[in-house]
């Protein structure tokens, strides 16, 4: 259970760190300014090299098991968007203004820290893995720093309290979201039942279905209707 | 102007065509998602190809889909639904994810684009194929289409006879779920690697299978090509994609082959069961080439054409390419650059051009690179970013090259990213890792050092065509192929060829025949005199990422990676190692 548990962690961040390299590398490519291209081409840089470092920690471990449980921590970087990593309206450069999308940054660079805390807890018997997630933390806390300079640097009407809520309120986010992913599990338990009489009664109706209607044998593809979806 | 879409179901893309059947641009949305594989709603390819062509969308005529979608979505249900109970989550799982197959490209086109959804219209998904093909063929009237893919909206193969542009006929079908495809796909993740991206994996890994082993012999019965209906086969007892969205195999096939191969570990020539899983490879790819082989003779015989298109997800099998050519009938065989989804959106884009006339049929063969880019549009915004990293070695284009020929003398690697970018999946020289083809030590270190690939695959060699056919068993009927790397051939008869690093252990090479006027051409016209007439060539990308598209991703991959030097359009940069 305990190693399971460290394994989904594991991929789960794996997942989260590419994601932040791509967000970041989007934010680089989006930004006019040579030194913000600059900074957020490190900052890239950096997640690029959290997401190598987590790669090989999960394959250290998942070498070793069975093929059968070894699969379901395979890397495919469709995950991203699957699982919400990368959202599906676009990289936060592209739906945010600038300047929420550096709060982002702030904070989440902040609870990356926190949550890797978690994360030395469950592999403290690995001492070599633990300097890793170590010093990975230290760059997150290096990220989080920046981005206060930058913040301060180009708005400086805001007060320390605003960037303190900016967390509060990401701290609440991330919260409801995990809390949204438990219900939402929970929820399925309940409508599985249901959701497997639907799916009969569609294989039922599916019978009617005659595939031959999608024949085209003879035709000219050429006079297919271009309007129709058949 | 015209835009082709394919998306959802593989990396998406779109082409621009004009009104006189030019291929203007093409994207691929990975290319700018940095998302391997990425298969969303190309939003941002559209939106740059708009941009970048200065078109507003108003002047878009017609919006192409590369399928049918209803179709599409309908058949694999009702097929499932023939397996309930077994079958029902992958029921639910498509009942529930409607919104995200390409039903829904409707939706997305009037959200990100509104007012131009009225302009989208379907393309049967076989034909998108075809008219890529066509697109590339300099004969296309009176010839065969062949189209083998996992699943496109309605078959899984297909044969069409082109008497004309407008007049395409079907004349054979193999369908779902009895895929060739798909198959290959089950094997290539029994064998660990990831499906849509690990096929190259298995076709490298089969190279060192025993043809006559146990465990080719049983894969060579899972699949096969019935005479008496002249239809493909698949034993669905052993495979589960078409009734599971996560197992591709059933148990019955582990039941068959024992376990399956963990992802996470290294698959190296010297481990215990590293030849077993050469084995299973080696079954997949020759039942591969002997149904491929199947099809061609039955196109043959329907159709009398000696000419053969040739595309779908499985003409990517550049190993099986060199078996077709070899069979008497055949005299050409055309496959596109991209034969698989994601270059079916210029077949798509062509078919917008095609309907709107009746009487113009004159599509021009596009370019080998046809996504536009220039690392003028980005020089300002990486100024620091470049003096800040590199070195500038000379921004004079003739020095670049100069000098660049001679690092690779020395032994070096360079790394280009050089204007339009290539169709893909094969870099041709605009966005390659490239160093001396028979300096094993640098083909070495390009293969496992920078690009961190198994060992058992094997890196290209890209040469002109007269050097080609000084160590190589050219076959005619491919020739265009190996301008775009899409067939594999073999070294000839105790030719030395069968000792350079670039060779397969199997004596076959995946040649690329260098275009005249080519950057990689230029660099050989240099480099000949000094003795290299060949160059080991890669794509420019780090392991699992999509290849580099502008100029920042090459820098990326330099921060990176040990590779040391760049050559843009900007000039010949070396990294400043610190
Ligand atoms: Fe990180
Ligand atoms: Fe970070
Ligand atoms: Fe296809």
């Amino acid at each position: 259970m305990q190693k399971n548990n460290i394994l989904n962690v594991l991929h789960e961040t794996l997942l989260a760190e590419h994601g932040s390299a791509l967000e970041m590398l989007a934010a680089c490519k989006k930004s006019k300014k040579a030194t913000h291209v600059f900074g957020y081409f490190e900052h890239a840089k950096d997640e690029y090299i959290h997401t190598k470092a987590f790669r090989e920690l999960l394959s250290k471990r998942t070498r070793l098991l069975s093929s059968s449980i070894a699969r379901k921590y395979r890397f495919n970087s469709l995950g991203l968007i699957k699982k919400g990593y990368v959202a599906r309206q676009g990289f936060l450069i592209e739906t945010m203004k600038v300047k929420d999308f550096i709060a982002y940054v702030y904070t989440n660079e902040l609870l990356a820290k926190e949550s890797f805390n978690k994360i030395l807890m469950l592999i403290e018997s690995f001492p070599e893995d633990c300097q890793v997630i170590t010093d990975i933390m230290n760059d997150e806390l290096r990220h989080h720093g920046l981005a206060k300079e930058h913040f301060l640097r180009y708005y400086p009407s805001l007060q320390p309290w605003q960037l303190r809520l900016y967390k509060f309120r990401e701290t609440i986010n991330n919260k409801t979201r995990k809390l949204y992913h438990k219900n939402l599990k929970f929820l399925e338990k309940i409508f599985l039942p249901l959701y497997s009489i639907f799916s009969v009664v569609i294989s039922i109706l599916f019978n009617y279905l005659n595939l031959h209607q999608f024949n085209r044998l003879d035709s000219n593809l050429m006079d297919i209707s271009p309007k129709s979806m058949l | 102007m015209f835009i082709g879409i394919s998306a959802y179901n593989h990396e998406s893309a779109v082409s621009l065509v004009d009104k006189e059947g030019n291929l203007i641009d093409y994207c691929k949305e990975e290319s700018l998602s940095r998302i391997k594989g990425d298969r969303s709603f190309p939003r941002r390819s559209i939106d740059r190809i708009l941009k970048n062509n200065n078109i507003q969308a108003i002047n878009i005529e017609r919006i192409i889909f590369y399928e049918k979608p209803l179709s599409a979505y309908l058949i694999p249900l009702k097929i499932a639904s023939m397996y309930i109970p077994q079958s029902n989550s992958f029921i639910i799982h498509q009942l529930r994810n409607f919104n995200k197959a390409s039903i829904s490209c409707f939706i997305d086109l009037a959200k990100y684009f509104p007012g131009n959804e009225q302009k989208l219209s379907y393309i049967d998904h076989h034909l998108a194929h075809t008219l890529t093909a066509l697109t590339y063929s300099n004969i296309q009237k009176n010839i065969c289409s062949i189209v083998v893919d996992g699943f496109g909206d309605r078959s899984t193969a297909s044969i069409s006879y082109i008497k004309d542009m407008h007049n395409i006929k079907e004349i054979w079908s193999s369908e779902y779920p009895h895929s060739l495809g798909l198959f290959y796909s089950a094997i290539t993740d029994f064998l660990g690697f990831n499906i849509n991206e690990g096929e190259y994996k298995v076709m490298g890994l089969s190279a060192y299978g025993n043809k006559d082993s146990r465990y080719a012999k049983i894969i060579g019965k899972l699949i096969n090509w019935d005479d008496c209906s002249n239809k493909i086969k698949l034993d669905l007892e052993y495979f589960s994609f078409y009734k599971s969205i996560i197992d591709s195999y059933s148990k019955n096939l582990i039941y068959l082959l024992g376990e399956p191969r963990n992802p996470f570990k290294p698959l190296l020539p010297k481990d215990d069961d590293f030849q077993k899983y050469a084995d299973i490879a080696r079954g997949a790819q020759d039942i591969t080439i002997k149904i491929l082989i199947k099809i061609f003779e039955h196109a043959y015989k329907i159709t009398n054409s000696n000419i053969f298109l040739f595309s779908g997800g499985v003409a990517l099998n550049s190993a099986s390419l060199d078996s077709l050519a070899k069979l008497d009938f055949v005299e050409e065989i055309i496959v596109p650059p991209s034969p698989g989804d994601s270059g079916a959106a210029i077949g798509t884009g062509m078919y917008g051009y095609l309907q709107s006339t009746n009487n113009k049929t004159n599509i021009t063969t596009p370019s080998l690179y046809p996504s536009k880019y220039s690392a003028s549009e980005q020089s300002d915004q990486i100024e620091k970013l470049l003096s800040n990293k590199f070195r500038l070695i000379t921004m004079n284009k003739e020095e670049s090259l100069l000098i660049t020929s001679k690092l690779i003398q020395k032994g070096e690697i360079i790394g280009t990213i050089i204007s339009n970018s290539e169709t893909g999946p094969r870099a041709l020289g605009n966005r390659s890792l490239i160093c001396n083809g028979l300096n094993k030590e640098s083909v070495e270190r390009l293969n496992t050092v920078i690009k961190n690939r198994s060992p058992f695959r094997p890196t290209a060699p890209a040469m002109k065509l007269g050097i080609a056919k000084k160590y190589y068993c050219l076959e005619d009927a491919l020739i265009t192929s190996y301008y775009s790397m899409t067939a594999t051939c073999m070294c000839k008869e105790n030719s030395i060829s069968r000792d350079f690093p670039v060779t397969h252990v199997d004596g076959s090479a995946r040649i690329q025949i260098v275009k005249e006027g080519s950057i990689l051409d230029q660099l050989l016209d240099l480099m000949s005199p000094k003795g290299i007439e060949i160059l080991a060539n890669s794509s420019i990308n780090l392991s699992g990422d999509p290849t580099c598209f502008d100029l920042i991703d090459g820098i990326m991959v330099c921060s990176l990676s040990p590779l040391e030097y760049l050559l843009t359009d900007l000039g010949l940069y070396q990294k400043i190692i610190k």
